[in-house]
C-alpha cells in the first residue's frame, strides 16, 4: 500500500457519490475541449495567416469588385513578391444548398502564392495552367461529393450566368491537392479566370480582391500605402490589409464567438465546481474521526492535506480525461457536417494539454477547503475525546 | 540513550484547564506523576475525572496549560505540532475504544497505515504487518474488510496497528469498553503478553475493575489528583 | 386519502426545515440548475430575437422576385427588361394612379464600424424607388426626412444608426468618392428594415455602375394567394426564370440558417450541463436522505407508510430545482432580455436584434430545471422509501 492506494480506496468509498462527481466533471471538460476547439477552428483563418500577406479589397465593401487591370498594376509595385487575384463564383452543386466554395483566379499565381499552405503535384500543377476549362478541387471537396480526377461536374452559380443564359458551367477536374499544413481548409474549389471571365454574361473585367504577398514584412506598411495611394480618387477606391485583420474582421461579424464561448464554458465550470467542491467539503467533514486517528497515528498535517488535496485532482482527472476523450469523439463525429462553416475542427494537442492543466487546478480548487479543513483538525475535538 | 531505569512518564505539576463558554473547568492542577519503563498501569476513575485528557496528553495529542511533561525522553511540552507527529508516529501507540479502524481498509492496510510514515520498504513493511497481525492471532484475517469482523476482531486489528510500529508506549483508552467478557479476557491477555514478553510500556484507562486486574498496578484518579493502590501480585 | 396527504406534508416539512443543514450543497444545487437554464434561455432567447426580427419582417402579400438560384438578394440580378415584365405581370395590386405597385431594388453592402468592438462590418445599403416604402409595413421617419429623389441623400434605420457609428442625422458618409448626407432616420415596426441604409435607386445605380439592371423587385399582391399566379407567370416565360416567393417566405428562409444553428448549439449545450447538474441533485438528495435516515426511520416507525418518504424526498429535489429554474429564468430576464446584438445575416451583412424571452421558452427553460428535479429526486426518494427501519433508527 503507498498513498495513492489510500487516495483512491478514500476516493471510491461512496462508489455512487463519486461516479456522479466523475460524469459532471466529464461533461465540463468535454464542454470546454469541444467549445475551445470550435474557436480554434472558427478563428483559424487568423492563425494560418502569415504576417506578410496582404488583400486588396474595394474600400466601399469587400463584396464590391475591382478592375482586373489592378492586377498588373499593383503587381508592378516594389516590394510585392507574389500575387493573385480572386473572384467569388458563388457555386452551387445540383441544389442551391449545396454550396461550393468556388473561386476564379490566375491558376499559376494562385499555386505559387499558396505553395506554403497546399500540395500541388507537378503533373496538377501542369494540368491546371493548361485546361481552360478544368477546375482544381481540394481533396476533402473531392471525398465530400465523391468526385474523381476527370469527372465532368456541373456548378451553377447563385450570382453569375452565362451568355446563353444558363446559370451552369460544366468544368472538368483536372487535378486535387491536399493540405500542406493541418489549418489550410482544402474544402475549395479554383478555376481559371479567363474561361470564367469570357463565358458570363456581365461584371465582365472585373474581379473581387487580390491577394499579395509581399517581400518582408518591413514592407507590408509601404506597399500598402502605395496601392491604397494609386487608386485614390479613381471609381474605385481600395483598402490594403493584412490577411490575418480581414480574415479576424469578417469573422468578427458573426458576433462575439469567443465570447458567447467563454459564458457557456464558465457558467459549466461554476456549476461543476460548486457541486464538487462543496460534496468535497462534505465527504471530508464525514470522515473527521478517520482524520483525527491518522492524526493521533503520526501523520503530519501535510501529509493529511496532501491525501485530501490528491483525492480531488484524482477525482478531476478520472472525470476530465474521459471527458477530453468524449470530446475528441464528438469532434470527429461533427467534423463533416460543420466542414463548411468550421473547415479545420480538430482537438487541437495544446487545447487537450491546456484542459488536464486546468483539471489539476479544478483539483485544487475544490479541495483546497477540505483539505486545509483536514490539515488544522484538532485532534481531540477530531476524535470526541474533550 | 535511556537506560531502562529512567521514567517512561514523568509529569510535573502539570496544569490543565478547559474553557466552556464562561465556564472555566480545571481538570488537572499540579499533577504528579512518574511511571517506569515495562510498567502496565490501569488508571481509574469516574467519569470527568480527567482520565481521557491524561491519556491525550500523554500521546501529544493535546497539549498541557502549565508543568512539564516527559514522555519516553521527550518533553512534550516543548515540541510542535509537526514534531509532535513524528514523536508520536515513533513511539506512541493508541487503541481506542471503538477501535477507530478505516472501514475502506483491509485488515492488513490498516496495519500497515502506521508504515506509511517510517522509511521501510514494501518487503519489510508487509513482513511487519505479518507479525503483528501474528502477535494478535489474526494471520488468517489479512485480507478482511473491519465490517466483517467480530468487534474482539477489529479490536485486535487495532492493536497490531499500534505495535507494528514497535512503539515503547502503548495508550489504550477502554479497550475493552464495547466487548463482551469473554473477548475482553482475550485482549486484554494479549495487551498482558505485549507488557510481559515484549517489554511495552501500557497505560490503560478503564471503568472494569476486571480489565484492571490485567494490568500491573492501579491508579485511581479523582477530580485531577491521584489515590496510588498496588495490586496483589 | 386523507391520511396519506397529511403524511406527505408532514414528511415534506420535515425535509425542507432540515434544509438549512445542508446549506451550502442544496445551494450548491439551486445555482448549478439556474445556471444550466440561464445557458439554455440565452441561446433560445438569442435564436427566438434573430428569427422574430427577420422573419416579422416579412408580409405574405409582398412578393419578392429574384435571379433563380440566387437565395438571398446580395446574390441576385434581375435585368431591365425582366422587371418590366414582372411590373406587367397578374396578381400585383395597382396603385390609385393606375400603376403597378412595384420596386425595383439594389442591395449593396457598405463598410461601417460597429460601436461595442469597433470593428468594420458590412452594413446594406438599398436603393429604392418612391414606392419602396409604401411596400414596407410601418415605415415612418422618426427624426429628419425622406431623401429627395436624384440627390446623395441617404435614410438610416434606427437600429443600425444605434449600433454602427457615423450614421447621426445630418453627418455625411462617404462611399464610392461620394458624400452622402444623413438627412433621415426612419423606423420600420421593429423589422430588419431598421438595419439598413435607404438610397435612391437610380443615383445608386449610377455611382456604382449598375446603370440598367437592380437586384430584386418587391411587388405588393392583390391577395396573399396571388403568388402563385405571380410564380407560374414567371415559371411559364422563359426570359425570366426568376424565383418568386412571398416576402415572408424570403424572411424565414434567410432567418432559418442562423436561428437553427443557434438553437442546435444551445440544446446540446444545456442538456449537457444538465447532466452535469443532475450528478448534484443526486448527491444533494442522496445525502439529505442520509441525514434524516433517523427521522425517516422514527416516523415509519410510528407507523407512517414508505410511500411518503418517497413523495417527500422527490418534493424536495422538485423545489429545489423549480428555485433554480426560476432564478435562472430571471437571471436570463435581466442579463440578456431586450439585449442588442447584431450578427452576420443571409446576405453577408449585419442584422440587428434583440434578445426575446418569451414565455414559452421560459415554459422550456422550467421543464428542464424540473426534469432534473425529477430525475435528482427518483433515486434517492427510492432509498427513503425502502430504508430498512431498524438501520435508521440504531444508525
Amino acid at each position: 500500500m503507498n498513498d495513492l492506494v489510500l487516495i483512491r480506496k478514500n476516493l471510491f468509498r461512496r462508489k455512487l457519490r463519486a461516479v456522479l462527481m466523475m460524469v459532471s466533471i466529464l461533461i465540463a471538460f468535454a464542454i470546454f475541449a469541444v467549445l475551445a476547439s470550435f474557436e480554434r477552428a472558427f478563428n483559424a483563418g487568423q492563425d494560418r495567416a502569415t504576417p506578410d500577406r496582404l488583400v486588396v479589397l474595394n474600400k466601399i465593401n469587400f463584396t464590391q469588385p475591382l478592375p482586373i487591370s489592378y492586377y498588373n498594376r499593383v503587381a508592378a509595385i516594389d516590394g510585392v513578391a507574389q500575387i493573385t487575384h480572386f473572384s467569388w463564383f458563388g457555386g452551387y452543386y445540383q441544389e442551391p444548398r449545396n454550396f461550393i466554395a468556388a473561386f476564379a483566379v490566375d491558376p499559376e499565381n494562385w499555386m505559387k502564392l499558396r505553395d506554403s499552405d497546399f500540395v500541388f503535384p507537378p503533373e496538377v500543377r501542369a494540368a491546371f495552367i493548361r485546361e481552360r476549362t478544368g477546375v482544381l478541387v481540394g481533396a476533402r471537396m473531392m471525398e465530400k461529393w465523391g468526385w474523381k480526377i476527370g469527372d465532368h461536374i456541373p456548378i451553377s452559380s447563385s450570382i453569375w450566368s452565362q451568355k446563353n443564359g444558363s446559370h451552369a458551367w460544366d468544368f472538368i477536374i483536372v487535378g486535387s491537392f491536399t493540405a500542406r499544413i493541418p489549418q489550410a481548409d482544402t474544402n475549395v474549389m479554383l478555376m481559371g479566370y479567363d474561361y470564367f471571365n469570357e463565358t458570363r454574361s456581365f461584371g465582365k473585367d472585373l474581379i473581387n480582391w487580390l491577394a499579395l504577398r509581399t517581400t518582408s514584412v518591413a514592407a507590408n506598411e509601404r506597399v500598402t500605402d502605395a496601392i491604397d495611394g494609386m487608386f485614390a480618387n479613381s471609381p474605385y477606391e481600395t483598402t490594403t490589409d493584412s490577411e490575418k485583420a480581414f480574415n479576424k474582421a469578417f469573422a468578427a461579424q458573426l458576433g462575439n464567438v469567443a465570447l458567447i464561448v467563454e459564458l457557456v464554458v464558465g457558467a459549466a465550470f461554476v456549476t461543476i465546481l460548486m457541486i464538487v467542491g462543496n460534496t468535497m467539503v462534505m465527504t471530508v467533514r464525514e470522515r473527521t474521526r478517520e482524520i483525527g486517528v491518522l492524526k493521533t497515528l503520526g501523520f503530519p498535517g501535510g501529509r493529511i492535506l496532501r491525501l485530501v488535496l490528491g483525492e480531488s485532482i484524482l477525482l478531476a482527472l478520472l472525470g476530465g480525461l474521459p471527458g477530453l476523450c468524449v470530446a475528441l469523439l464528438l469532434i470527429t463525429r461533427v467534423r463533416d457536417s460543420l466542414m463548411s462553416f468550421v473547415p479545420t475542427l480538430s482537438l487541437y494537442p495544446d487545447i487537450a494539454a491546456a484542459a488536464v492543466g486546468l483539471m489539476v487546478v479544478f483539483g485544487i480548487i475544490t479541495g483546497l477547503v477540505p483539505a486545509l479543513n483536514a490539515m488544522r483538525l484538532n485532534i481531540v475535538t477530531a476524535l470526541g475525546r474533550s | 540513550m535511556l537506560s531502562p531505569t529512567d521514567p517512561m512518564i514523568d509529569i510535573v505539576d502539570l496544569c490543565k484547564r478547559f474553557t466552556k463558554g464562561k465556564e472555566t473547568i480545571t481538570i488537572f492542577d499540579g499533577l504528579n506523576l512518574a511511571i517506569p519503563r515495562g510498567d502496565f498501569v490501569a488508571v481509574m476513575g469516574p467519569s470527568g475525572s480527567g482520565k481521557t485528557t491524561l491519556l491525550n496528553l500523554l500521546g501529544g495529542i493535546d497539549r498541557s496549560d502549565t508543568g512539564g511533561i516527559e514522555v519516553a525522553g521527550e518533553r512534550l511540552d516543548r515540541l510542535s505540532e509537526s514534531e509532535l507527529s513524528r514523536w508520536r508516529a515513533s513511539h506512541i501507540g493508541f487503541i481506542f475504544q471503538f477501535y477507530n479502524l478505516m472501514p475502506m481498509l483491509t485488515a492488513a492496510q490498516n496495519v500497515e497505515l502506521p508504515l506509511l510514515l517510517t522509511r521501510l520498504g514494501r518487503k519489510e513493511r508487509r513482513e511487519r504487518v505479518e507479525t503483528a497481525l501474528g502477535v494478535v492471532g489474526l494471520a488468517d484475517r489479512v485480507k478482511h474488510y473491519p465490517k466483517e469482523m467480530s468487534g474482539g476482531q477489529q479490536q485486535r486489528v487495532a492493536i497490531a496497528r499500534a505495535i507494528v510500529s514497535d512503539p515503547a508506549l502503548l495508550l489504550c483508552d477502554e479497550p475493552t469498553g464495547d466487548l463482551d467478557r469473554t473477548t475482553a479476557d482475550e485482549v486484554l491477555s494479549i495487551l498482558q503478553v505485549l507488557n510481559r514478553d515484549l517489554g511495552k510500556t501500557i497505560v490503560m484507562v478503564t471503568h472494569d475493575p476486571a480489565a484492571a486486574q490485567y494490568a500491573k498496578r492501579s491508579l485511581h484518579l479523582d477530580k485531577g489528583h491521584f489515590i496510588e493502590k498496588e495490586l496483589a501480585a | 386519502m386523507r391520511s396519506i396527504i397529511l403524511q406527505i406534508l408532514a414528511v415534506t416539512t420535515i425535509n425542507l426545515k432540515s434544509l438549512p443543514q445542508r446549506l451550502w450543497l442544496s445551494l450548491a444545487t439551486v445555482i448549478a440548475v439556474g445556471l444550466v437554464v440561464t445557458v439554455l434561455l440565452a441561446f433560445l432567447s438569442m435564436a427566438n430575437g434573430f428569427r422574430r426580427t427577420i422573419a416579422d419582417s416579412g408580409a405574405e402579400d409582398i412578393a419578392v422576385v429574384l435571379r433563380s438560384g440566387a437565395v438571398s438578394e446580395i446574390n441576385s440580378v434581375v435585368l431591365r427588361d425582366q422587371v418590366r415584365l414582372i411590373e406587367d405581370g397578374p396578381g400585383i395590386a395597382k396603385a390609385a394612379d393606375g400603376k403597378p405597385q412595384t420596386s425595383g431594388e439594389l442591395y449593396l453592402t457598405v463598410n461601417g464600424i460597429k460601436r461595442s468592438t469597433m470593428t468594420k462590418a458590412s452594413l446594406p445599403l438599398r436603393g429604392l424607388g418612391p414606392q419602396g416604402p409604401a411596400l414596407r409595413r410601418g415605415v415612418v421617419m422618426t427624426a429628419g426626412r425622406m431623401f429627395n429623389p436624384g440627390s446623395n441623400e441617404i435614410i438610416v434605420g434606427r437600429a443600425l444608426g444605434k449600433e454602427f457609428e457615423g450614421f447621426e442625422l445630418d453627418q455625411t458618409v462617404t462611399f464610392n468618392n461620394t458624400r452622402w448626407t444623413v438627412v433621415g432616420i426612419f423606423a420600420a415596426d421593429g423589422s430588419v428594415f431598421e438595419s439598413e441604409i435607404w438610397a435612391d435607386l437610380p443615383v445608386l445605380q449610377s455611382l456604382f455602375k449598375r446603370a440598367g439592371a437592380v437586384q430584386t423587385v418587391r411587388a405588393r399582391l392583390s391577395s396573399p394567394a396571388a403568388i402563385e399566379t405571380l410564380r407560374a407567370y414567371s415559371d411559364n416565360d422563359p426570359r425570366l426564370k426568376l424565383d418568386v416567393m412571398s416576402e415572408a417566405a424570403y424572411f424565414a428562409q434567410q432567418a432559418s440558417n442562423t436561428s437553427d444553428l443557434i438553437q442546435k448549439l444551445g440544446w446540446p449545450l444545456a442538456i449537457a450541463m444538465a447532466f452535469g447538474s443532475l450528478a448534484g441533485a443526486l448527491n444533494t438528495m442522496y445525502s439529505s436522505v442520509a441525514a434524516r435516515a433517523t427521522e425517516i426511520a422514527t416516523l415509519r416507525a410510528i407507523g407512517f407508510g414508505g410511500f411518503s418518504a418517497f413523495v417527500g424526498t422527490l418534493v424536495e429535489s422538485l423545489i429545489l430545482a423549480a428555485i433554480g429554474g426560476v432564478i435562472g429564468a430571471a437571471a436570463t430576464f435581466l442579463i440578456f432580455d431586450g439585449f442588442t446584438a447584431s450578427t452576420m445575416g443571409g446576405s453577408f451583412s449585419q442584422v440587428v436584434f434583440n434578445f426575446q424571452l418569451s414565455p414559452r421558452l421560459i415554459g422550456q427553460g422550467l421543464l428542464l430545471a424540473l426534469a432534473v428535479g425529477l430525475f435528482g429526486g427518483l433515486f434517492p426518494a427510492l432509498r427513503a422509501a425502502r430504508m430498512p427501519i431498524v438501520a435508521g433508527l440504531y444508525g
